[in-house]
C-alpha cells in the first residue's frame, strides 16, 4: 500500500467548492482550494435572495466564505487554474497556474486608495456589466480574500507602460508590477472539480432582442439590479429610460428545454428564481405587475410549491402558460411580447422590462479544461457521471460536485459538495484528530476584574442598515454610553477587512468587551467570536445587537424611529456586554461509531461510505430485509438496473466487517448527545432481547412511502394501480401477450393540493419511465399522462421528449377540474374504466377508455417520524419530513449537533439524489467522528452551591438529565457535558442558585434596566 | 390531653426518637408555643388544642437544616402541618424515614392576628370555652365571641383538618369546619373591576414594612438566601418602594405556587394584618383547576411546577 | 394622553431558536411592524424567570411580550412546556391583581412564522396603545428623578 497523501485539490470556490473544502478540512485534510476569480463565492455571491425562504444570499454565504478563508486547513489559491493532473489516485501531482495580480495580498489592506486613482474604467463582470469598475479592483465589495488585484488586460501600466498611479497611491507598497504568472505543483490524494457553470448567453435567441433592446435583461442581470449592494442599489430602473418599470415579464426556458438549439435539458432552477425575482421585484417597486411566461412551473423541491402558491395568491404574480414567439421594441424602450395562447390564439402584451430566465450551461472553457485533465463530458458539456455514481468523474480519484455535473440549486450543490468530500476522503491518508482545532489562537488575555472597556462596532451592511438607520448617529450614541471606550461604523462588519479592523481596535484601545450591532447573532455570532479569539480575547466577551433583521428591515419606512430603536438595542447590548465574563468550553470525547437508522438505499449508502473510510457503523432496519423502496424499483430512465444496484449494495454491506446490520429491529430509546449516544434497539420478532449501542453520531435515513390513496377508484378497481404497482406488473410481464390498448396515468394524486401542499418530485419521471418501458414492449399501446405540470427537471427532460416522440400523449388538467374514473360496469370490479378529463385549454371533456389507470400517488412521510423526531429532539416540517438546520446551506444537518438526515426522510428525491445526500450525511458525520474530541457549549448552567437548598426542582425540569442531586451534600450540580444551556432550571430556581452563563440573571437585569436608566438620565438632563 | 401524652411517650421510645416537635403551653392565655421534646419524660409538657396555630413543619425543616438531617424527628401534625411535611419530603428537605408524623385531629386554630384585632391592644387574663363560644376576660372587660371569629380563615374552609399522610394518628378524625366556601372570597373579589382590585392590593401592600414575618413563618420558605436578600445581583429593591414591595409579594406567591398548603402561618405572622392569603388563594385555585394538583397529599404526584402535560391549557397564549 | 399620541415601550423576550428566528424572518421578508418593541434574546422561553417580566413593568415598560417555540417544537425539548405553566400562574396573578391582561402577553412563533411574528407585534402594540402608559407597578423612583 502506498502512502496516501493528506492533501486534496479542489477546483472552483463557489458554494460547492467552499462546502467541500470546509468538510474535508474539518476531517483533517489539507485543502488546496483554487479559484480563477480573485474572490471565492461563485455565482451565489451574485444572487440577491435565495428561494424559497428569501434569505439574503450573501448574508448566509458570507459566514461560510469567512470560515473558509480562516480555516487553518484550507489554503486558497486565487486567480488560479488547474493545468494538469498526473499520477495515481492517492498520489496525484497537479500543476496549477497562479496568474499575476500585481498586488501583494499580504501587504494589501484593501484601503481602496489605488482604486480611486486608477484612470481606467472597465465593465464589471460581477455586476453583469451593469456598471464599471477600475483596472485595479476587488471582485466585489465583500470579496474574500479582500485584497485588490490588477486586471492586466486593461491596466495602462501593463499594456502600454504608462500610468502607475496606483503604485504611487499605495502607502502599503503592495503594488508589484514585476509580478509574473507562476506554475506550481501540488501533491494531493484526490481532486474535486467544482468548476460550476455559466449563465446561458441569450444572444442566440435573436427573436428576443437581447443586447438590441436595452430593456431586455437576463435573470442574472436582474438579480444584480434587485440587489441592495448591486449597481442600482436595489432601486430597479429600466436601462433604456432610467425609469422604474411599471410591469415586468419573465420569459422562462431561455436556453433550456430547447431541442432545436441542442439544449434538451431543464436548468432546474429558473422557475424558482423567476418566482423569487418576481416576488422581490414586487416588494421593491410599488404597484409593479409581474408576469411569468412559462411552459411548466417546475417547483419540484422541498417547500417550493408553497412558495409558488404564495407568489400567485399572496403576491399576485401572474402566470401565463405560453412560449413567447418574439419581442419588439416600442418607442421609449417599452417592449411588446408576441405570444400564442394554449388554444392557438395569438396575443401581444406590452411590458417595461423583460427578464430572460436564462438557463445554466457548460463553461465556455470547459472543453479545453476537460481535455487537459482527461475527464469525459456528456452531450451538453456537463461532467459525465455514471448512473448511481453521481459524484465520480470518468477518471478515478477525480470527483465532481455542484452544477458542473448538471443543473443544481444551492442545497443540491451543497449536498453534492459534502458528498464528494466523503468520496474523496477515502483516497486521503486521514487519521482521527487529537486536537480540537488546528487553528492556533493567541493566549487569552486575562480580563477578570478589569473595568469593562467596550468596543462598539456599528455595521452599515451596505445600505441594508444604513439605508434606514442613521448609523453615524448610532455610533455617536454608543460613544456616550458608560464603559464604551471606542465606537466605529463598519461597511460590512462581517467582511474580512472589517474583522481585521475590529482586531486592530481591540489591540489599540485595549478593549475587553465587544459589541457588534449588525445582523442576527444566529448567523454571525460565531464569526465575530472567532475574531475575538484571534485578538486574544475570550470569545464570550462579545454581544450582538440585531439592528438589521429586527430593525432596519422591519421598519424601512420609519427611519427616525428605527434609529431610536437601534440606539436602544445598542444600549441594551452594551448593558449586557458590561456583565459578560470569559467562559470555557468543555472538551467532549467522541465515540467514532455511527448509528444509521433505516436500511434503504440512503441508509446503506451512508453506512458503506463511512465503513469504507474505516468507521464502524450500526445499521438498523425495521424490515426483515435491507433495501427499502429500492426493492420495488425495477427500471431506470436510462439503461442502468436498479436491482443490480440493490444487490451489489446489500452484498457490500454484508461483506464489510465494520458494519453491523440489525434487520427486523426497532429503535426503542436514544439517549445522550454528540459523541456519546446510547441507543437501545429491540428486535421485532418475539423473544428478541434489547441491545444497547454506543455511538457518536446518528444518521436518519428512515425513508418514506406511497400515500395510501383512496382516490380515482383505487380501492374499488383492480385496474387502478399505483406507479410502483404498475412497475412491478411491467417487470413481472403481466401485460405480455394480453390484450391491452389504453393506459391512463394520472399525476399529482394527493400531491400539490390542500393539506398536502408539496410536489413529490419523482412521479413525472416515474410515469415517463414506465410509459417508455411499456411503449418498448407494446409500441401500439396508447398511453395518456394526465398532468398538471411536467416536472422532468435537469437531464431528465430528454426522456420527456422521447416519450412524446414515441407517441405518449400528455394531457394537462386543472386542480379545479380533476379527472374522474368510473368503472364501465359498476357491478364488476374487474371492469375496464372510463377516465374523464377536461382539457383546460379547450374546456372540452375528453373521455378515455382505459384498461389500466396508473396513479402517481404522493410520497408520504411515515407517521413514525414523529416518534423518532421526539427521541432525537429534532423537528419535522408541516408535511412530516425531517426539517434540516438550514434549507440552503445545511441540507443534511440538524440544529442538534451530531445528527444528520438523508434520503426520502428529508424529502422526495430520486436514486442519484439519495445517494448524493447519503454520502453527504456520511461526510458531515465524518467531520465529527474524525475528531477524538469536540468542544461542548460554553454557555451552560452552573449551581452556586452556597445558595442551593436542594429542592430538586432543577432535576425535575431539566430535559437532558444534566441537573443532578449530590445526595451527600444535598445540593444540585450540573453535568457540563449534558447541559445544553436552555436555562429552564435557572428560571425555576427560587433560590437563584442556578444561573445560565452567557445569559445570567444579572446580564438580563442590566439589559432590562438599561433603558430605564437612559430615560432617567434623559429626564434629569433636560 | 392525657391520651396524647401517653401515646407520644410510647411512640418516643418505640421509634427511638431523638427529638419531637409539638406544642407546649404559652406564657399568655390563648397562646401556645412550639416545643422541642428531647425525651419521653418531657412528653407531659405537650398540649394540643385550638391555640396550636403554628405550622410545625417550619420548625422541622429548620431543625433538619440545623442538625444536618440525620436523626429521626417526630412531629405533631394537624392536616396542614402534615401536608407541609409531605411537600418538604417531596422537595428533598429530609428523608421520609427520618420523620415520624403523628397526626392529630384539628378542629380549627386561632389566628393570632384576628385575636389582636379583637383585643385592639387590650390584654386578656383568662378565657372560658363553652362549645362554639369563647369568652375572654381582661382588666375591666369581658368579651364573648363565636370561636369562628378567632379562627384562622384557612381553618374555616379547610378541607384537610386531619393529617393525610401519617405514621400515627391520635384521636378521632375531625370533620372539616365548613364554615366558608373555600374560594368564595376569591371569587367574590374577582368580580370587582380590575381597578378596584388593584387599589385593594396597593392599599394592602402599601402597609407592608418588609419585616418578612410572613416569609419567616412559612414552612415552604427555606431557601438559603431569599431572593429579596440577594445583592449580587439585586433581584428587587430593598427599600420601601411600593412596586418593590408588591413584586416581593407576587414573587413570594409564585414561589409557593403548587407548594402552599394554606396553613395560614403567613397571615397569622403579619404584624400589620395585611391580606396575604388573597393572592395565594387565587393561585392555589388556579393550580388545582389548571394542573389538577393539590400539594402535600401524597408522596407520588409530581409537584405542579416541576412537571407539565403536553396538553396543558394554553388559552392565554396568542 | 390621547391614545394616538402615546407610543408605548414594549419589551419582548424571544427564544433563540424559534421566535428570534421568526423575528429575523419577518425582517428578511421585509414585513413591516411597529417600532415599539425592544428585544432580549434568550436561549429558550424556559429561561424566562417571571421576575424578568415584573422587572420590565417596574422599569416602566408599558407591555411585555414573551414568545417561544410552539408546543413540541422546543429546541430544548420541553423548556416551553415548563415555561407555559410558569406563565399561566404569573398571568393569573397579575390579572387577579387588576393588571390589564394586555400588558403581559405570550405567543408561540416558529422560525418559519415571520408573518405571524409581525402580526403578533402589531397586535400587542395596538393593545398596549389602547391601554395607555403603564402606571401600576412602575417604580416610583422613575418619576422622582424626572
Amino acid at each position: 500500500m502506498f502512502n496516501k497523501n493528506k492533501s486534496i485539490l479542489i477546483v472552483g470556490a463557489g458554494i460547492a467548492g467552499i462546502q467541500a473544502s470546509l468538510d474535508l478540512a474539518e476531517m483533517g485534510a489539507d485543502v488546496h482550494l483554487i479559484e480563477q476569480k480573485s474572490s471565492i463565492g461563485g455565482h451565489m455571491a451574485q444572487l440577491d435572495k435565495t428561494f424559497p425562504t428569501n434569505d439574503c444570499s450573501l448574508c448566509i454565504l458570507s459566514p461560510k466564505m469567512s470560515e473558509c478563508a480562516r480555516h487553518p486547513g484550507i489554503t486558497l489559491h486565487m486567480n488560479s487554474s488547474l493545468i494538469s493532473i498526473n499520477g495515481e489516485p492517492g498520489n496525484f501531482t497537479c500543476k496549477i497556474r497562479e496568474s499575476a495580480t500585481y498586488v501583494d495580498p499580504d501587504k494589501c489592506v484593501a484601503c481602496g486608495l489605488c482604486e480611486e486613482k486608477c484612470p481606467t474604467k472597465v465593465t464589471d463582470e460581477f455586476d453583469m456589466e451593469l456598471r464599471t469598475r477600475k483596472a485595479i479592483y476587488r471582485y466585489f465589495l465583500q470579496s474574500v480574500p479582500s485584497n485588490y488585484a490588477i486586471d492586466a488586460e486593461h491596466c495602462l501600466r501593463i499594456t502600454k507602460g504608462v500610468c502607475g498611479l496606483c503604485e504611487r497611491a499605495c502607502t502599503a507598497e503592495a503594488i508589484n508590477f514585476e509580478d509574473t504568472d507562476k506554475e506550481i505543483d501540488i501533491d494531493c490524494g484526490a481532486v474535486i472539480l467544482a468548476v460550476g457553470i455559466d449563465a446561458f448567453d441569450p444572444i442566440v435567441y435573436g427573436q428576443y432582442g437581447y443586447r438590441k433592446f436595452l430593456n431586455v435583461v437576463t435573470s442574472l442581470e436582474f438579480e444584480r439590479m434587485l440587489c441592495a449592494s448591486g449597481p442600482q442599489m436595489g432601486h430597479v430602473v429600466c436601462p433604456a429610460n432610467d425609469k422604474p418599470p411599471k410591469n415586468v415579464a419573465f420569459i422562462q426556458c431561455v436556453g433550456s428545454r430547447d431541442r432545436e438549439n441542442g439544449r434538451n435539458y431543464c436548468s432546474s432552477v429558473c422557475c424558482m428564481y423567476a418566482i423569487k425575482e418576481a416576488i422581490i421585484a414586487k416588494e421593491h417597486i410599488k404597484g409593479l405587475d409581474a408576469t411569468i411566461f412559462f411552459m411548466d412551473v417546475r417547483a419540484f423541491g422541498k417547500e417550493f410549491d408553497k412558495y409558488y402558491r404564495r407568489a400567485d395568491e399572496q403576491f399576485g404574480v401572474e402566470f401565463i402558460r405560453s412560449r413567447v414567439a418574439k419581442i419588439t421594441e416600442l418607442p421609449g424602450g417599452d417592449l411588446r411580447l408576441h405570444f400564442a395562447h394554449q388554444d392557438g390564439g395569438r396575443d401581444t402584451r406590452d411590458f417595461s422590462l423583460v427578464v430572460l430566465s436564462v438557463g445554466l450551461q457548460q463553461r465556455k472553457d470547459i472543453l479545453d479544461f476537460s481535455e487537459s485533465i482527461d475527464i469525459k463530458l456528456n452531450d451538453y458539456g456537463f461532467c459525465q457521471t455514471a448512473d448511481f455514481q453521481p459524484l465520480d468523474t470518468s477518471k478515478p480519484g477525480v470527483f465532481v460536485c455542484g452544477a458542473f455535473s448538471g443543473p443544481k440549486d444551492i442545497p443540491e450543490s451543497v449536498m453534492s459538495a459534502s458528498g464528494v468530500a466523503a468520496r474523496a476522503a477515502r483516497f486521503l491518508g486521514l487519521k482521527r484528530q487529537k486536537k480540537v482545532s488546528k487553528k492556533e489562537f493567541p493566549p487569552e488575555r486575562d480580563v477578570v476584574g478589569d473595568r469593562p472597556r467596550i468596543g462598539a462596532f456599528i455595521c452599515h451592511c451596505g445600505i441594508n442598515i444604513a439605508g434606514v438607520v442613521d448609523v453615524p448617529g448610532v455610533v455617536e450614541y454608543a460613544k456616550s454610553l458608560q464603559n464604551v471606550e471606542y465606537a466605529e461604523d463598519l461597511l460590512y462588519a462581517c467582511s474580512q477587512d472589517c474583522m481585521e479592523t475590529i482586531k486592530q481596535r481591540i489591540e489599540e484601545h485595549n478593549l475587553n468587551r465587544v459589541l457588534v450591532a449588525a445582523c442576527t447573532p444566529r448567523t454571525h455570532e460565531p464569526l465575530f467570536r472567532e475574531t475575538l479569539r484571534e485578538a486574544g480575547l475570550n470569545q464570550y466577551l462579545f454581544e450582538m445587537a440585531n439592528i438589521r433583521d429586527q430593525c432596519s428591515w422591519a421598519h424601512m419606512n420609519e427611519p427616525e424611529l428605527a434609529t431610536e430603536k437601534a440606539k436602544e438595542l445598542v444600549e441594551m447590548g452594551v448593558a449586557k456586554a458590561r456583565g459578560v465574563t470569559p467562559l470555557q468550553k468543555l472538551p467532549v470525547d467522541i465515540d467514532p461509531r455511527t448509528l444509521v437508522i433505516g436500511g434503504g438505499l440512503a441508509g446503506m449508502t451512508a453506512a458503506l461510505t463511512l465503513a469504507e473510510t474505516n468507521y464502524r457503523v450500526f445499521l438498523v432496519e425495521k424490515e426483515e430485509k435491507l433495501g427499502g423502496n429500492l426493492r420495488s424499483i425495477q427500471f431506470s430512465l436510462g439503461d442502468s438496473e436498479p436491482q443490480q444496484l440493490l444487490e451489489k449494495t446489500i452484498e457490500n454491506i454484508y461483506n464489510n466487517k465494520l458494519i453491523t446490520v440489525y434487520t427486523g429491529t426497532e429503535i426503542k430509546t436514544i439517549d445522550g448527545y454528540i459523541g456519546n449516544f446510547r441507543t437501545t434497539v429491540v428486535p421485532l420478532h418475539r423473544g428478541g432481547t434489547p441491545k444497547e449501542l454506543q455511538h457518536g453520531v446518528v444518521i436518519v435515513a428512515t425513508g418514506a412511502g406511497e400515500y395510501p390513496t383512496e382516490e380515482y377508484r383505487y380501492k374499488e378497481s383492480k385496474r387502478v394501480v399505483t406507479q410502483l404497482e404498475f412497475e412491478k406488473m411491467l417487470h413481472n410481464g403481466v401485460f405480455t401477450g394480453k390484450p391491452m390498448q389504453n393506459v391512463v396515468m394520472i399525476q399529482c394524486v394527493n400531491s400539490r393540493e390542500e393539506g398536502r401542499d408539496y410536489c413529490s418530485r419523482l412521479c413525472c419521471s416515474q410515469a415517463i419511465k414506465n410509459a417508455l418501458v411499456l411503449k418498448r414492449e407494446r409500441p401500439a399501446a396508447d398511453i395518456y399522462v394526465l398532468y398538471r405540470d411536467i416536472r422532468t427537471y435537469g437531464l431528465k427532460e430528454q426522456y420527456f421528449g422521447e416519450a412524446r416522440d414515441r407517441g405518449v400523449i400528455f394531457l394537462r388538467y386543472d386542480i379545479d377540474n380533476k379527472p374522474t374514473v368510473e368503472l364501465i360496469d359498476p357491478e364488476n370490479p374487474n371492469s375496464k374504466l372510463h377516465v374523464t378529463t377536461i382539457d383546460p385549454i379547450l374546456g372540452k371533456q375528453v373521455v378515455i377508455n382505459a384498461d389500466f389507470v396508473v396513479l402517481a400517488v404522493s410520497i408520504n412521510a411515515p407517521e413514525q417520524n414523529r416518534e423518532l423526531a421526539q427521541m432525537l429532539k429534532v423537528p419535522l416540517n408541516e408535511d412530516g419530513f425531517f426539517l434540516e438546520a438550514h434549507v440552503k446551506l445545511r441540507p443534511v444537518d440538524f440544529a442538534t449537533d451530531g445528527i444528520f438526515v438523508c434520503g426520502l426522510a428529508h424529502c422526495p428525491k430520486d436514486i442519484d439524489e439519495s445517494i448524493t445526500q447519503a454520502t453527504a450525511a456520511a461526510a458531515r458525520a465524518m467531520t465529527v467522528i474524525s475528531k477524538m474530541v469536540v468542544e461542548a457549549e460554553g454557555s451552560i448552567c452552573e449551581v452556586n452551591s452556597e445558595l442551593c437548598s436542594g429542592c430538586g426542582l432543577c432535576v425535575e425540569v431539566c430535559a437532558y438529565a444534566a441537573a443532578e442531586m449530590d445526595e451527600e451534600k444535598g445540593i444540585a450540580f450540573i453535568n457540563e457535558a449534558l447541559c445544553k444551556g436552555c436555562g429552564a432550571c435557572a428560571a425555576s430556581c427560587r433560590s437563584g442558585a442556578i444561573d445560565l452563563k452567557g445569559f445570567t440573571n444579572e446580564q438580563i437585569f442590566s439589559a432590562i434596566d438599561s433603558l430605564e436608566m437612559a430615560e432617567i438620565l434623559q429626564h434629569s438632563g433636560t | 390531653m392525657k391520651e396524647l401524652v401517653e401515646k407520644i411517650r410510647k411512640i418516643f421510645s418505640d421509634e427511638k426518637l431523638e427529638l419531637l416537635i409539638g406544642y407546649t403551653k404559652g406564657t399568655l392565655p390563648l397562646r401556645s408555643t412550639p416545643g422541642l421534646i428531647e425525651s419521653a419524660d418531657e412528653a407531659d409538657k405537650l398540649i394540643f388544642d385550638f391555640t396550636c396555630c403554628n405550622n410545625l413543619a417550619k420548625y422541622l425543616v429548620d431543625e433538619k437544616k440545623r442538625s444536618g438531617n440525620t436523626h429521626r424527628i417526630g412531629i405533631i401534625a394537624k392536616g396542614c402541618d402534615a401536608r407541609a411535611v409531605v411537600q418538604l419530603v417531596m422537595e428533598g428537605q429530609f428523608e421520609r424515614e427520618n420523620v415520624v408524623i403523628i397526626g392529630v385531629p384539628c378542629k380549627g386554630v386561632i389566628d393570632p392576628s384576628k385575636l389582636r384585632k379583637k383585643l385592639n391592644g387590650k390584654e386578656i387574663i383568662k378565657f372560658k370555652v363553652n362549645r362554639d363560644k369563647i369568652t375572654l376576660f381582661g382588666k375591666n372587660f369581658e368579651l364573648e365571641l363565636n370561636k369562628n371569629e378567632l379562627f384562622s380563615d384557612s381553618c374555616l374552609s379547610c378541607r384537610y383538618p386531619n393529617a393525610v399522610q401519617y405514621d400515627y394518628f391520635i384521636g378521632e378524625p375531625s370533620e372539616p369546619l365548613g364554615v366558608r366556601d373555600e374560594y368564595a372570597s376569591v371569587d367574590e373579589f374577582e368580580q370587582k373591576l380590575p381597578e378596584k382590585r388593584w387599589t385593594y392590593f396597593e392599599k394592602e401592600y402599601s402597609r407592608c414594612i418588609r419585616c418578612y414575618a410572613c416569609r419567616n413563618a412559612c414552612p415552604m420558605c427555606y431557601c438559603e438566601e431569599c431572593f429579596v436578600d440577594r445583592s449580587t445581583p439585586q433581584w428587587i429593591g430593598k427599600g420601601n418602594d411600593l412596586s418593590d414591595t408588591i413584586i416581593f409579594h407576587i414573587v413570594r406567591v409564585l414561589h409557593t405556587a403548587g407548594r402552599c398548603v394554606d396553613c395560614g402561618a403567613c397571615a397569622a405572622a403579619c404584624p400589620l394584618n395585611i391580606d396575604i392569603r388573597m393572592l395565594g388563594k387565587r393561585i392555589e385555585k388556579e393550580v388545582i383547576e389548571r394542573f389538577g394538583f393539590t400539594p402535600g397529599l401524597d408522596f407520588e404526584t409530581e409537584p405542579a411546577m416541576a412537571t407539565f402535560k403536553e396538553n396543558d391549557k394554553e388559552e392565554f397564549i396568542m | 394622553m390621547k391614545t394616538k399620541d402615546f407610543e408605548p415601550k414594549i419589551m419582548t423576550f424571544l427564544c433563540n431558536w424559534c421566535s428570534y428566528a421568526g423575528a429575523d424572518l419577518a425582517g428578511v421578508s421585509r414585513l413591516q411592524y411597529p417600532t415599539n418593541t425592544r428585544v432580549i434574546r434568550v436561549p429558550c422561553s424556559g429561561r424566562i424567570d417571571p421576575l424578568f417580566i415584573l422587572k420590565c413593568l417596574q422599569d416602566g415598560y408599558d407591555g411585555v411580550l414573551i414568545s417561544g417555540c410552539h408546543p413540541g417544537d422546543c429546541h430544548y425539548i420541553s423548556g416551553n412546556y415548563v415555561a407555559r405553566r410558569r406563565f399561566a400562574i404569573l398571568k393569573t396573578a397579575l390579572e387577579f391583581m387588576g393588571i390589564e391582561p394586555g400588558r403581559v402577553q405570550f405567543s408561540w412563533v416558529s422560525a418559519g412564522e415571520g408573518e405571524k411574528f409581525s402580526q403578533v407585534i402589531s397586535k400587542v402594540t395596538e393593545a398596549v396603545k389602547v391601554l395607555g402608559p403603564m402606571r401600576k407597578l412602575v417604580k416610583a423612583a422613575n418619576s422622582l428623578v424626572g
